[in-house]
């Protein structure tokens, strides 16, 4: 079981770094954009970057987004640290198709390269309950929302439990077992994990109820700086059309 | 399994917004009477939680664990597809893991084909014994699930490796995969029902038109993308027509022919004839509302 800890929290801690990332991040132009209209123009500048193969409108909407974390002092380092992974893999396995269409991994892993930087660009630029509150307004349903925001606020209160369990098991352990014997301790565990989890759930919907289970959403007006950024989104989309 | 952005075309990535977001409206229907945000909450930290654990296989390398199939045993088909939906928002919004444009193929494939599947599969099974049936639940709503993500990236022409390399690479790959998936389900699924066995048997039961509903969702979703990708953005009344070599006479072109506005460019056009057209739909909208609301 020393296996599953030490790859699972050497993992963990790297991932874990993604929670911390808006508050370590400088705060820039793209911060004081309200999160209602980043995660709309995150969406339309994903849209841009993936309805084409035209290099040029792929290398502009990638431009755009670098513009973009310069001006919201945001570390273009941590970016590419945190999308390298997946756009190299995305360049290994197009690369067999370079005798057939010798552009296409390069095209194909720019897009990838695009809608990734977007989707970075609104997380470290938005704080989670920003986006909650973002989706609240957007219509997004009550219920869901409540528990997306319970999820993220837990999420590390689990998993420091289910470590705690694991490590509690382990320290009992006198032989080391077969792969199946792993699984099977591993899953009885878990099984021990989501009984806690269970309990733990219905003492939060009590200490909800008693506080009257409600989670209060922020929804603010759009500021002169939200139509600004809608004014230059408007542009790049304009200007994308016209290259 | 998480599909990024660029991977779907556009026309295949909509499809399942639309599918998910019907069965995600469907499950949020039958739970509305429940107070269930905390319990969802709760345990689509702890499905996240278990995500993160490595689990070594023979080898030297590692897989981890989805758990959709234990998401539907623990807390029901409708719970259980929310809260995976819960886990793969949070991965897409926090941790850039899975695309926002290809959110709604991720959710289908992960929360709704593998919590449902894996769900039925136990029920189904459950005679034969909790830890034979989980197991292969567990095996078989990952695989599903990867057979399905598979299709959808194998069906999009923007990724150009056909269906007949990205199905078997997902299903088998994913197929061995499962088999620690279905163990560690059966493992948890034999501990609970040891010790809190209550926990596994207060699901409501699922409505039988419901399921039969999303049933034939799940087995039509593949047709309605090889559909959507074929017509694309045009009609297939056209496609037909210029197969069959028929020429094109046009009665009356429209204020905006062929979704245009004449003398711009094609593309912006489009948009701007797009724009007026939800327009001009919702102002529609709005005043049937109010009209059925005054009658």
């Amino acid at each position: 079981m020393h296996v599953i800890l030490e790859k699972s929290l050497k993992e963990a801690s790297k991932y874990f770094q993604n929670f911390f990332i808006h508050e370590y991040s400088e705060k820039g132009a793209l911060h004081a954009v309200d999160a209602r209209i980043k995660i709309f123009t995150t969406l339309v500048l994903i849209f841009l970057s993936i309805s084409t193969f035209e290099p040029q409108k792929i290398i502009f909407i990638i431009l755009t987004l670098t513009a973009l974390a310069k001006l919201s002092k945001i570390s273009l380092k941590k970016i590419i640290t945190r999308i390298w992974l997946f756009s190299s893999f995305s360049f290994t396995i197009t690369l067999p198709l370079f005798f057939q269409d010798p552009l296409y991994p390069f095209l194909f892993t720019l897009r990838v390269i695009a809608s990734l930087t977007a989707i970075q660009l609104l997380i470290m630029s938005t704080s989670f309950s920003e986006i909650c509150s973002a989706l609240r307004s957007l219509h997004a349903p009550k219920i869901f929302v409540s528990a997306l925001w319970i999820a993220y606020r837990y999420i590390l209160l689990m998993f420091q439990e289910l470590i705690s369990i694991f490590m509690a098991r382990e320290s009992r352990r006198v032989a080391k077992g077969s792969h199946l014997d792993l699984w099977r301790k591993g899953g009885e565990s878990i099984g021990l994990f989501f009984i806690r989890s269970f309990e733990k759930a219905e003492r939060v919907q009590l200490a909800m109820l008693a506080r009257g289970d409600e989670i209060a959403y922020y929804r603010g007006r759009l500021r002169k700086v939200d139509f600004i950024y809608l004014l230059l989104l408007t542009f790049v989309v304009v200007w994308w059309v016209v290259i | 399994m998480h599909i990024p952005d660029s991977y779907l075309d556009i026309s295949v990535a909509i499809v399942f917004i639309l599918l998910s977001l019907s069965v995600l409206t469907l499950s949020l229907h039958r739970l509305k009477k429940e107070k269930l945000s905390s319990l969802f909450g709760i345990v689509a930290a702890a499905i996240f939680a278990a995500q993160m654990l490595n689990w070594p296989i023979p080898g030297g390398t590692s897989a981890h664990f989805v758990g959709g199939a234990l998401a539907g045993i623990l807390l029901g088909p409708y719970a259980g597809c929310l809260a995976m939906t819960v886990v793969l928002t949070i991965q897409a919004l926090v941790f850039g893991d899975g695309g926002l444009i290809a959110w709604g193929a991720n959710v289908w494939n992960m929360a709704i084909v593998g919590v449902f599947s894996g769900y039925y599969t136990y029920k189904a099974l459950e005679k034969f014994g909790k830890t034979f049936a989980s197991f292969i639940a567990g095996w078989l709503g990952i695989t599903l699930a990867a057979l399905f993500a598979g299709f959808e990236v194998g069906i999009s022409a923007s990724f150009k490796y056909g269906l007949q390399i990205t199905l078997p690479v997902m299903g088998i790959w994913h197929g061995i995969l499962g088999i620690v998936e279905g163990a560690i389900t059966a493992g948890v699924v034999s501990y609970i029902s040891s010790r809190r066995p209550e926990i596994l048997e207060n699901r409501a039961p699922a409505g039988k038109i419901a399921v039969l509903g999303i049933l034939v969702m799940v087995i039509l979703s593949p047709l309605f993308a090889y559909t959507a990708e074929l017509v694309n953005y045009s009609e297939p009344l056209e496609n037909a027509a210029e197969l069959l070599g028929l020429p094109d006479y046009s009665v009356y072109s429209g204020l905006l022919p062929d979704y245009t506005v004449p003398g711009l460019d094609p593309y912006f056009g489009t948009l701007i004839t797009g724009a007026i057209g939800t327009l001009v739909v919702l102002a529609l909208a709005y005043g049937m509302v109010k009209y059925a609301r005054n009658s």
